[in-house]
């Protein structure tokens, strides 16, 4: 999909590239924050080496607009070359009329078809500016080109040159002044430079067009926003194992938690991290752990237990590529069926699944709530996508309250005898734990009685199950219905995707309601299980075609509205190791149509 | 063990003698510690026995039950926290030490006494039992040693000796069995000590100093499986080989513990303490740490 660069859109694509070492992450960083504190929104995704850091190519792929952007866009505006090599694997991203920032004078003598610049196709533009020999006057290195880079970038697109100078202090306000000081000053000499010598001709204008300075937004990943989630939702005990793409949610509570008197313990598997925390959600405090498919694989008889004897916990799976160790560092949403069904037996949870950042921080403070109110594991699904892309979030404006209110059922001490698993209209006994007085019992998972007994007779486990189902029966009531995009009535297409691929399925009926005349509307659920079931059928009643857009390969989703709507639906689904392209939705509905 | 009936309570009194020792009983206090639901192991398990010095020395300590809790990992001796009075979580098979440490370090106020059989601990859940240790996390681990599988009625278990003969071994155990005191001390639990079921007057004082002490204790009870070992933990075959710790035992000194513990003798009490920073410590500093 090609980004508009229109100045009523003001919404472009720059991608930073370097070999690592080379600071196109750091420039990103700043190039955000700096877009930020003028007031556009920025989404993030910078990828780099998956395997040994310092060798392959970084790069920092940041999208800036006007309007909160929807995915990252998988066309590159304005390609940020820091070295040759690399650079030119890139330009392929490039639009048609996209803007090459290179160095005009590179270290070494390239043949011409080893210099990016030599790449440059026609009706391309290169910004040619010595990079190197500026940072060695700025910095006495060549270190810095990335920051001189900036300069550059300043000038010709207009960004405000304040606005960097003040993210070059912050991204560094650890570090000495004269250092912060020193990146100010071949910031300068970029900008300065491009003043003097570049004649600009290419259409992206930012200049005089800012939104005001903001001081209140924060530019976080999908796992900051959860971990922040954890320490608002007053976790009291995260337990974890590390592995990717999780592991930072645990570095930040391991540094935060304990500051409001929470703990976390790092596990020996991550068998035993559920244990903890399942103990931990016995013991009546908020209990968490995070991980990626392999660890969920490992935690599934655990969490059965926590379904069977309905203790309260929240497991956040950042999902990655698999099967097994498959794609540490890819995006793929194909962990659906593992958290739905990932049980012996007909295990009820619930499966929850965030579309951006902020919904990461919402959707996992409100996980722990629906955990407590309704007395069963919550899964948080993210992926590898959602948790490493950055987006610029207003705390404030993120709330939780969106998603409902769900109250947690105590016992009270009485006169009668306690029954923990009491019979009840909603399924949800009033519960007790360890220090509330006269209200012992054990819990097990075995199937039981009432009064929390191993039984096995078959009328009781019937209405056992029964009671478990009515506890899920009455989230998918109380859970606000899946957000409904789109105009009334029948409709040519529908569009239903879920979790990280929420954004390409609005983008996509955002772009073909702009080139079509047809009726295009979308369903994205954030409950993925248990299914509102209702609200599915009744919107795929006024579609003439469905599809369902995901990425992984068997349309884990799909196969659900299959099931719940009797009909074929069209499948959009891949395990192609990037997030879904708008562009391959927008295809594929125009083909129906 | 019976998964069909328990046995009830209803039998008339015989003599007065019987009935003293009720109301003995009733006046200890142990019954505030008893359920309704009355133990479903066979006649004869060390079980019972076990189950009733650990009554005794936490009805000495006057812990409250709505401060305790129980954790079991699955076999027979997982049954336990469905008899007592108190909070009780019925783990998964193996994983009862992760979980009992979860519930002490969301709630360091709560007692905890994680119990399981050998299967339980040293073959499923052999891996958490360092790192527990490691943690030294204030709970109490009771290991119920009766060197077979009970529940799933007779195979070989990872302390069962070589060449017996169990169910999944008809001609003989290949493996060497583990021995869970030198493990526990090679680890370095901070408490470890051995008792037997057979031996009430023994296990209760052990019982209690390990629920006193402060960080990870760790208690192997050999306890006989009447049911399905015939051979070799019987109470016959303890009657001789099983002397307590001597007078002038020194249980600070590990090397001294490993020596008693590896000896052919099968000695009892506490092997080795330690008083060493506790998991929750370490917390305490770490919150220190992290605030300043
Ligand atoms: C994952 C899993 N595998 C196997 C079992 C079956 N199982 C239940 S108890 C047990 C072994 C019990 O032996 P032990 O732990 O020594 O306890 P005991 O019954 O002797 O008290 C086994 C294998 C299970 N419950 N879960
Ligand atoms: S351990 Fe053996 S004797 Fe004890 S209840 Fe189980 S099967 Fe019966």
């Amino acid at each position: 999909m090609s980004v508009k660069t229109d100045n009523a859109s003001r919404d472009v694509v720059i991608a930073v590239c370097g070999a690592a070492g080379d600071g196109s992450i750091a420039a990103g960083q700043i190039l955000n924050m700096a877009a930020t504190t003028m007031g556009y929104h920025v989404m993030n995704f910078d990828s780099f080496p998956a395997e040994i850091r310092g060798f392959g190519k970084s790069v920092a792929h940041s999208r800036i607009s006007r309007d909160k952007a929807l995915t990252p866009g998988t066309m590159v505006n304005c390609l940020v070359a820091l070295d040759d090599p690399h650079s030119i694997t890139e330009l392929h991203s490039l639009t048609q009329d996209g803007v090459v920032i290179y160095d005009s004078k590179p270290a070494d003598y390239h043949e011409e078809d080893q210099a990016v610049a030599g790449w440059i196709q026609p009706g391309m533009i290169g910004y040619g500016a010595p990079l190197r020999d500026l940072s060695a006057q700025a910095t006495k290195s060549s270190k810095s080109r990335n920051i001189v880079a900036l300069g550059v970038i300043s000038y010709v697109f207009g960004f405000e040159p304040g606005a960097f100078h003040e993210a070059i202090h912050r991204r560094w306000s650890g570090k000495s002044e004269s250092l912060r000081e020193m990146n100010v000053e071949a910031f300068n000499l970029g900008y300065e430079y491009a003043e003097a010598n570049i004649d600009k001709v290419d259409p992206i204008d930012f200049k005089n067009i800012t939104e005001g300075h903001v001081t209140d937004a924060n530019i976080v990943s999908g796992n900051e926003a959860a971990a922040k989630a954890c320490l608002d939702a007053n976790l009291r005990l995260y337990v974890g194992y590390p592995i990717t793409p999780a592991t930072k949610i645990m570095e930040i509570l391991a540094k935060q938690l304990p500051k409001q008197g929470g703990v976390v313990v790092q596990s020996e598997d991550e068998i035993s991290a559920i244990c903890h925390v399942i103990g931990g959600g016995f013991a009546g405090k908020r209990s968490c752990t995070a991980t990626s498919g392999p660890g969920v694989c490992l935690m599934t008889e655990a969490l059965n237990l926590a379904v069977m004897a309905e203790v309260p916990c929240v497991l956040i799976n950042a999902q990655r590529g698999g099967p097994s160790t498959g794609l540490p560092t890819k995006t793929e949403q194909s962990d659906l069926n593992l958290a739905i069904y990932g049980a012996s037996g007909e295990s009820p949870r619930a499966v929850l699944a965030p579309a951006n950042v902020g919904e990461c921080y919402q959707i996992t403070r409100k996980a722990f709530e629906v955990a407590d109110g309704f007395q069963t594991p919550v899964i948080v699904l993210m992926d590898f996508f959602l948790s490493n892309r950055m987006e610029d979030v207003r705390w404030q404006a993120e709330d939780p309250g969106t998603w409902g209110t769900y109250e947690d059922v105590l016992a009270e001490p009485s006169e009668e005898e306690y029954k923990r698993f009491a019979f009840t209209e909603s399924g949800i006994s009033p519960r007790s734990y360890p220090g509330m007085q006269d209200l012992q019992h054990p819990i097990t998972g075995l199937e039981h009685t009432e009064d929390s007994l191993p039984a096995y007779s078959g009328e009781n486990h019937t209405r056992m199950m029964a009671k478990r189902q009515r506890k899920l029966d009455k989230l998918a009531r109380e859970w606000p219905g899946p957000e409904v995009v789109g105009p009334e009535g029948d409709l040519d297409v529908g569009i239903i995707s879920w979790g990280s691929t929420v954004g390409a399925g609005k983008n996509a009926i955002k772009q073909l309601q702009a080139k079509t005349d047809a009726r295009i509307g979308g369903l994205f659920p954030r409950l993925v299980w248990p299914l509102q079931t209702d609200a599915i059928t009744e919107f795929a009643g006024r579609c003439e075609h469905l599809v369902v857009a995901e990425t992984n390969y068997t349309g884990q989703f799909a196969n659900l509205v299959q099931q719940v709507t009797l009909r074929e639906v069209t499948r959009v689904a891949e395990a192609a190791a990037r997030p879904l392209p708008t562009q391959i939705i927008v295809d594929r509905v125009q083909d129906l149509l | 063990m019976s998964e069909t009936s328990s046995p009830t309570n209803e039998a008339p009194l015989l003599d007065t003698g019987v009935e003293r020792d009720l109301q003995n009983v009733q006046e200890s206090g142990l019954l505030d510690y008893r359920s309704e639901s009355l133990p479903t192991w066979c006649p004869g398990c060390g079980y019972y026995g076990i189950t009733h010095a650990m009554t005794e020395a936490i009805n000495e300590l006057d812990i409250e039950p709505h401060n305790l809790v129980f954790v079991s990992g699955i076999g027979c001796a997982g049954r336990y926290p469905f008899f007592m009075n108190a909070y009780g979580l019925h783990a998964i098979h193996g994983r009862a030490v992760p979980m009992g440490a979860g519930v002490k370090i969301a709630n360091p106020d709560l007692s905890v006494i994680v119990v399981g059989g050998d299967g339980d601990g040293l073959g499923i859940g052999g891996g958490h039992l360092s790192h527990a240790i490691r943690r030294n996390v204030d709970i109490t681990y009771i290991l119920f040693d009766n060197g077979i599988y009970g529940l799933t009625k007779g195979q070989t278990s990872p302390t069962t000796p070589q060449e017996q003969i169990t169910g999944t071994h008809p001609y003989g155990n290949p493996d060497m069995p583990l021995d869970a005191v030198t493990l526990g001390i090679s680890y370095r639990a901070s408490f470890v000590a051995r008792g037997y079921a057979g031996q009430q007057h023994d296990l209760t004082p052990i019982m209690r100093r390990a629920f006193a002490h402060k960080g990870f204790s760790f208690v192997v009870v050999y306890t006989p499986c009447v049911t399905f070992d015939k051979v070799n933990i019987t109470y016959e075959n303890m009657r001789g080989n099983w002397k307590p710790l001597p007078d002038d035992y020194d249980d600070g000194n590990i090397l001294e513990a490993m020596k008693y513990a590896m000896d052919d003798t099968l000695w009892h009490g506490v092997f080795y303490e330690e008083q060493r920073p506790t998991f929750h410590d370490h917390e305490r500093e770490t919150a220190e740490k992290a605030r300043s």
